[in-house]
């Protein structure tokens, strides 16, 4: 079985890009079982979710998992059902969004086309009734930090191009130093090349400012190379929070594993658990031992179960190499994408496998060709079996 | 009849064809294909022009009444024509319209007799020879019987009258008494104010109150005539709480008792609200005042336009306008009720008609008014009639 | 863009396209105010148009003060038509565009309903309703209200009444459809920024509405100026307006030459108010490139 993703994950040793931090301290927002109903349906069905000071964090899903009814909710445009917000150890049951810390920036922006760049960004000083001469100070700071031209100052938004009027919103809602960037999507309008332009400016200013980012994508690649967690929802609830490479080898279950990026699960049967060895049956490949370490098989698997192996794992083998698990197939198509190459190949015992193969294999495969392929029982992962 | 080459093309070709006068024997000479193919062209004219069609097209500008169709109807089904109406919502409009061009599409026009008559001098209407109408005036009453002075234009006579009224108070007798409106003082009595309602109808509510002030505004006025007739009319304006241009919201006041009378109008307004069965509401005439006569009678006459084509069915259709049958339908219309010239008419009415007409009351208010005619000074009074008005609030 | 613009003047396949807008641009609309204007020149006597090319019109127009009086009037009761119909409609506008959501097509189909309901008909209901007979005397009379309170038909307040409520329907629409447009992220993004309700208001909606309140305003300026039933029928014609003594000019006077100079002195006292007004709003702000 394939289930395909949005995107394939990047190797393992991309993702530690965001600092660890202090992982202590009391978190910045909290958040306790929160419901959150629109007439019969539930949008929110029981979320809960703990965010460190300074950390980035990704709220991933498809549409209409929830991921954006949770944000406003911490931004304050809509109450709760029931549960609890706080930010900074403060409960914002009835406090407005105008009073709340936090800042957002939408999806499509939301520039005031009546005002020019300068009074968007000075507009939430202003409201603060700050001086004139100062929130000129600030925007000149923002404009700055933002790498925006000064001309720009006199123009109005629709006169910028898409990835300045990015940075116009960015500044609007960086400069009364929220404690809480939240941002609904706002790259997802962008072609790719400004998209990833706009990707690297982002974590550099995380970087920079050390506001605790909340970033709602429905872009899997975007999560992972941004975030220092990534919290996978669906259908109102969180199905898994974790670090990005914890998500990507570990998924909570085959919904998760699916989302992340392309994979492979291959129906197991877990027989028994013991002395941190779990022994299984398998009948979609051959492994010869029948057991795997306990390390390798999520809490929550029994009986039923699937191994998840990503496409990057399976390689080429001869009939004679020895590997933990094996399979034969016939290529059935090839796909060249950059420094990799892409098979698909159907089994013996009747799946669709996705291969992937980094640079120039040793062994290259042709479609319509016999061959054997194989994976050790490393990066693999046993989740929980059945439709989630 | 003689067989040409389009007497088995239908009746309306044939009629155009003559109009066209293609039905000369010069044409007959032709060879059929070619006069077949003028015939179908001149069906295309027809379309568009209406000289070609002017036999059974007519178009009649009238006040509304005389396009009902119990009138209208049965000259159309005994003279095979279609008459169209232009109907007038004020006379000199009207007349503005014929003078603009109008005229050459209008046959027949019935208006108020002041703007017929002008329409002798203006070139727009056909001068009548009363030998040719003499039967239809030999049923008139005499007044209207030529020679009719108001109707003349230098001594020829340009329409025929048919209906005619009073202008004078119209009152509610259960609010007020007849006796009290022998003047239009009431008009100006404080104890009235906001109970006198003015219709705003050019120069109706005008005549009325320059008599009053002594002026008689159908003679030239100087300077000094004109300043009384402001004055009279700034007095009338101060005691006023509404000016009306709608007929039915005068009646309905009057009904209601909201207003005590109603100055500009007379039998014109209150007939259709007794024929309602409101006999309470009455047209009255006051009495003359230091000899100048109070009331005025107005009279709507009938006339042919000079630029007519069909002079015979417009003579016809006058003619019918004014017969008795036309007449009796004339007079009693559920928008206004009138008496009309025909005295043969009168024959017609039951006692409840004639209450309604208040035709007991007719020669009274005859005699105690002036004939309505163009006012000379006209302009100027409405001038001063505007100027007032926007100065009284 | 300026180029381009630049350019077409001199482009005859451009010029060739924009001659039946140009013809009838021409025919329709300045060739009439043309003779409008050539018109003023004349005189009427008996009732007849005299090709006389004086200026006898204006300086008739410029030496009665009445002309201006009711010119004046006319200008007040239209401004404060529009004031009233924007402060009635501008609430009356939002809520359908935000909070009745819902029921948008029920909505817009009721106020279709009041463009094409006869105005007539409906300022005709209010004389009834009015009346000194009417129900809304009967209640206040009943209520215990003075006389002086109850007699409320045929004053300019009656006037006024029947302008906006006839003219009301044209505001709600235009400045419906003008708040309808707004984004609502951006009220959100002006909360976000810490804007109160009211301050959202006044910042981001009131600014984002004024094309609608512009063409709102000028509509019903236009249209009140017309207005010559209101004056006649509710106002007891005892006021009139500037329509009503155009039509008495033309219609009743016979004066085409001082009813075309009226006409002009109207539409250009208001044309010029309207230009006006869009400086004073400041539609020309490159904001809305209107």
């Amino acid at each position: 079985m394939i289930i395909r993703g949005g995107a394939i994950g990047p190797p393992p040793f991309c993702f530690n890009g965001g600092s660890k931090r202090d992982m202590t301290s009391a978190p910045i927002l909290d958040i306790r079982d929160i419901h959150k109903d629109y007439g019969s349906y539930q949008a929110l069905k029981g979320v809960s979710l703990s965010v460190r000071q300074g950390e980035f964090i990704a709220l991933v899903g498809p549409s209409g998992c929830g991921k954006t009814t949770l944000l406003k909710q911490i931004a304050g445009f809509e109450d709760a059902t029931s549960g609890t917000i706080s930010i900074d150890g403060r409960d914002m049951a009835g406090v407005p969004a105008a009073h709340r810390p936090t800042s957002m920036v939408f999806q499509k922006l939301a520039l005031f086309p009546h005002m020019t760049v300068a009074e968007n960004i000075g507009f939430p000083l202003k409201l603060r009734k700050v001086a004139q001469g100062e929130i000129a100070a600030r925007v000149n700071e923002m404009l700055t930090l933002m790498q925006l031209k000064p001309i720009y100052l006199d123009r109005f938004p629709r006169a910028l191009s898409g990835g300045e009027q990015q940075r116009v919103a960015l500044a609007r809602s960086m400069i009364s130093s929220p404690k809480l960037l939240l941002l609904d999507e706002p790259l997802s309008a962008l072609d790719v090349k400004l998209k990833k332009v706009l990707q690297s400016e982002l974590k550099r200013l995380h970087r920079s400012v050390g506001v605790t980012f909340v970033h709602v994508t429905h872009d899997l690649e975007e999560a992972m190379m941004l975030a220092d967690r990534i919290c996978v929802m669906r259908a109102g609830h969180i199905l898994q929070l974790g670090e990005p490479a914890d998500i990507y080898y570990r998924p909570a279950d085959a919904f998760v594993a699916g989302f992340i990026g392309e994979t492979n699960l291959f129906p197991v049967e877990i027989t028994s658990r013991a002395k941190g060895r779990v022994r299984y049956s398998a009948g979609s490949f051959d492994d010869a031992s029948g057991e795997l370490p306990e390390a390798l098989v999520a809490e929550a698997a029994q009986g039923a179960a699937l191994m998840n192996v990503r496409p990057e794992l399976i390689r080429r083998i001869g009939p004679e190499d020895k590997v933990d698990c094996r399979v034969t197939a016939r290529v059935t198509e090839v796909f060249t994408k950059g420094g990799t190459v892409q098979y698909r190949a159907h089994t013996s015992q009747g799946m669709d496998l996705a291969v992937e193969i980094q640079g120039t294999s040793r062994l290259p495969m042709e479609v319509g060709e016999e061959v054997h392929l194989g994976w050790n029982k490393k990066d693999i992962w046993v989740l929980p079996g059945g439709e989630p | 009849m003689t067989k040409t080459w389009y007497s088995d093309l239908p009746v309306y070709y044939q009629n155009q064809i003559k109009a066209m006068g293609l039905d000369e024997a010069g044409l007959a000479r032709r060879r059929f294909m070619k006069g077949a193919a003028a015939a179908a062209g001149v069906a295309m004219l027809g379309a568009h022009s209406r000289q070609a069609t002017a036999a059974t097209q007519m178009t009649y500008m009238c006040w509304e009444g005389y396009n009902d169709p119990r009138i209208i109807d049965p000259f159309n089904k005994a003279n095979g024509t279609e008459i169209g109406f232009d109907l007038i919502v004020d006379s000199p409009g009207g007349f503005a319209k014929l003078q603009a061009g109008a005229s050459r599409e209008v046959d027949l026009v019935s208006s108020d007799m002041p703007w017929i008559t002008r329409m002798g001098p203006a070139g727009i209407a056909m001068e009548l020879n009363p030998d040719d109408y003499a039967d239809v005036y030999a049923t008139f009453y005499d007044q209207f019987k030529p020679p009719f002075e108001p109707l003349l234009n230098d001594g020829k006579t340009i329409g025929v009258a048919t209906r005619w009224g009073w202008v004078g108070p119209c009152v509610n007798t259960d609010v007020t008494k007849p006796e009290v409106w022998k003047t239009y003082d009431p008009v100006f009595d404080p104890a009235n104010k906001d109970k006198i309602c003015v219709m705003d109808w050019g120069d109706w509510p005008i005549l009325p109150m320059a008599l009053h002030a002594g002026i008689n505004p159908y003679e030239e006025l100087d300077q000094a005539a004109l300043e009384e007739v402001r004055k009279v009319l700034r007095a009338m304006f101060k005691n006023t709480r509404t000016i009306v241009g709608d007929l039915t919201q005068a009646q309905k006041g009057l009904l209601d008792g909201s207003l005590l009378g109603c100055i500009g109008a007379g039998s014109y307004l209150t007939s259709a609200v007794r024929k309602q069965g409101h006999k309470n509401i009455l047209g009255l005439v006051p009495e003359p005042k230091n000899g100048l006569k109070q009331g005025i009678i107005w009279v709507e006459a009938t006339a042919i336009l000079k630029e007519t084509d069909q002079p015979e069915l417009a003579q016809k259709l006058l003619k019918h306008v004014v017969s008795k049958d036309s007449g009796k339908i004339l007079s009693l219309l559920d928008s206004t009720c009138n008496v009309v010239t025909n005295k043969a008419v009168e024959e017609l009415y039951s006692q409840e008609e004639k209450d309604i007409l208040q035709v007991d009351y007719m020669w009274h208010a005859w005699d105690n008014s002036q004939m309505h005619r163009i006012a000379p000074n006209i302009d100027e009074m409405l001038a001063i009639w505007q100027e007032e008005l926007a100065a009284a609030k | 863009m300026e180029q381009g613009v630049g350019k077409s003047w001199r482009d005859p396949e451009l010029l060739w396209k924009a001659l039946p807008s140009v013809l009838l641009q021409t025919t329709c609309f300045v060739a009439p105010l043309v003779m409008t204007f050539l018109l003023t020149f004349q005189r009427t006597r008996d009732f007849q148009l005299r090709w006389t090319w004086d200026l006898a019109t204006w300086t008739d127009v410029f030496s009665k003060p009445h002309y201006w009086t009711i010119l004046g009037h006319t200008l007040v009761m239209a401004l404060a038509c529009v004031a009233i119909c924007l402060v009635l409609a501008f609430p009356i506008a939002y809520g359908l565009a935000t909070r009745f959501k819902t029921l948008e097509n029920e909505i817009k189909i009721l106020v279709t309903f009041a463009f094409i309901t006869d105005a007539t008909l409906k300022t005709f209901g209010w004389v009834l309703f009015l009346d000194k007979k009417g129900a809304a005397n009967y209640l206040l009379t009943g209520l215990g209200f003075p006389p002086e309170m109850v007699s409320f038909l045929f004053t300019d307040w009656a006037t006024l009444l029947g302008m906006v409520y006839n003219l009301l329907p044209f505001a709600i629409f235009t400045l419906y459809l003008s708040i309808d447009s707004i984004d609502r992220n951006l009220i959100f993004a002006a909360y976000d920024a810490g804007a109160s309700k009211w301050r959202a208001h006044w910042e981001v909606t009131l600014p984002l509405c004024k094309p609608g309140i512009f063409a709102g305003s000028v509509l019903i300026f236009l249209l009140g100026v017309g207005v010559f039933l209101e004056p006649k029928v509710l106002g007891g014609g005892t006021s009139p307006m500037s329509a009503e003594l155009i039509r008495q000019t033309f219609e009743t006077r016979v004066n085409w030459p001082l009813g075309a100079a009226l006409t002009f002195v109207l539409m250009v006292v208001s044309v010029f108010l309207v230009l006006l007004f869009s400086r004073v709003l400041g539609m020309r702000r490159s904001g809305f490139g209107a």
